[in-house]
């Protein structure tokens, strides 16, 4: 119960931020970034697990365990997190995304997500609670800089609390047992396969500004509709006439 | 006489009320799609050319690989559109020398990259899937990446073009799945510009110092 009112807390507290961070202003083109200095921190410190931690076992991974094998536990890692799609779509009354996840997540629950029996045919847009957020108006927030989590913005960060707050609700102790082993497992699933982008990015002259900007570009990507895509297109067309006259 | 200048102004008005602004939407209708089908022509010719780069430059040494690279770019990338949108107001304050460096920094930032994809590039398929005419001077060719093997997930582009200078349809960005190259360096760039007080040789050093 204590535990709960701690998550509740958090989630209420970063909400909050975010909506005082953006009060007033509905334009999500202003990337804000008030916490810059401690970000950058953060992100040095992130720079330093990675360098010494994750990226060697990533390495390691990508070295020792065949293509086939990673392809099956990133499968399985994929499905563990259909059920927060399915959750997140019924909130935001996406009933497709609703109907296709759930019959995704039944019938690869056939080999617990380590084969896709579908293989790959069925299109699911991953939901998060931020996004549910986000389909709220409620503002995206300062962008933060999370130790080991990495990038989120504001809004996002209040939306994983809940996601996680969720998982180990709606699953059984021995679920919970499996994740602590799972999360380590994504994290470094992910990072193998990244590699490429990622030591790109650490070589370019600000890797801070260069992995917000491709954060924030992705995450509204994914979240926000074809009306801010229309606007955001519109905006950036006009500036590139400028530049061309 | 009055029957005759009655009929001519007849035709006369018809010729302009109908016939005319028929034929011109038309013609630019047909101007139109010859210049969406144009950009297309050009992506798909330089990701073979790519290609080909890719299996030729095999048995180079790296001077010459990033020489031919280097001139593939130069082709079809408008650089000089790139260099002003990625320093926004700043570019006013460069001197010719450092405009002309700083063009230079962003040609070699992109044949890095092209190098580091190039042999991934040669063993995936690119399909075009639309392109549309967006305003006066740009054009949007959308495209995406496949790995014919199905190891990896299809990645969605979205080229932006425009005619150079030169009378030559160029790339001005590109979007992969939504992340613009244009922007980002922007926002890069424009970030060790406004720490420095605009200052180009900073960032110009700090290019030198990644090489």
């Amino acid at each position: 119960m204590m535990k709960n009112f701690k998550y509740i807390l958090i989630t209420l507290f970063l909400v909050s931020l975010s909506l005082g961070g953006c009060s007033g202003s509905k334009n999500v083109t202003k990337e804000s970034d008030p916490f810059e200095n401690l970000n950058r921190h953060v992100f040095g410190f992130n720079k330093y697990v990675d360098q010494k931690l994750v990226n060697p076992l990533s390495k390691a991974y990508v070295r020792n365990i065949p293509n086939g094998a990673r392809k099956s536990i990133s499968n399985h890692l994929d499905w563990m997190e259909l059920p927060v799609t399915i959750a997140n779509s019924t909130f935001q009354f996406d009933l497709e995304n609703t109907i296709l996840a759930s019959a995704k997540f039944m019938l690869n629950g056939l080999t617990l997500g380590f084969y896709d029996l579908d293989n790959g045919e069925t299109e699911i847009l991953k939901k998060d609670f931020g996004s549910t957020l986000a389909k709220l108006n409620v503002p995206e927030g300062p962008f933060l800089v999370v130790p080991f989590l990495g990038p989120k913005m504001t809004r996002d960060f209040s939306g994983y609390f809940v996601d996680r707050q969720n998982m180990t609700k709606v699953s059984s102790t021995t679920v919970n047992d499996i994740n602590l082993i799972e999360i380590p497992i994504n994290v470094i699933d992910t990072r193998s396969k990244l590699s490429n982008a990622i030591d790109k990015l650490y070589n370019s002259p600000d890797p801070y500004t260069k992995m917000k900007s491709y954060y924030i570009q992705n995450r509204r990507k994914n979240v926000y509709n074809e009306k801010y895509h229309n606007i955001k297109n519109k905006n950036k067309d006009e500036e590139f006439e400028k530049l061309l006259q | 006489m009055r029957s005759f200048y009655n009929k001519f102004k007849i035709k006369d008005l018809l010729y302009f009320v109908l016939i005319l602004p028929i034929s011109i939407t038309l013609i630019s209708n047909g101007a139109c799609a010859d210049k969406l089908e144009k950009s297309n022509t050009i992506i798909q010719e330089m990701i073979s050319k790519a290609k080909v780069n890719a299996i030729e430059t095999l048995k180079l040494d790296q001077n010459e690989k990033s020489l031919r690279i280097s001139s593939l770019i130069k082709e079809y990338i408008n650089l000089n559109f790139m260099a002003k949108a990625t320093t926004g107001s700043f570019w006013k304050k460069a001197t010719v020398l450092q405009r002309e460096r700083y063009k230079n920094a962003l040609l070699q930032e992109i044949v890095k990259t092209v190098e580091d994809h190039l042999n991934t590039l040669s063993t995936l398929n690119y399909i075009s899937t639309d392109s549309e005419l967006r305003g006066k001077k740009l054009i949007y060719v959308r495209g995406r990446i496949e790995d014919p093997n199905n190891n990896k997930p299809p990645v969605n582009l979205l080229w932006k073009l425009a005619t150079n200078n030169e009378g030559n349809l160029q790339i001005l960005d590109l979007e992969i799945e939504g992340i613009s190259l244009v922007s980002s360096h922007k926002a890069e760039t424009m970030t060790i510009l406004r720490k420095n007080k605009g200052d180009f040789e900073v960032l110009l050093d700090k290019y030198n110092k990644k090489k």
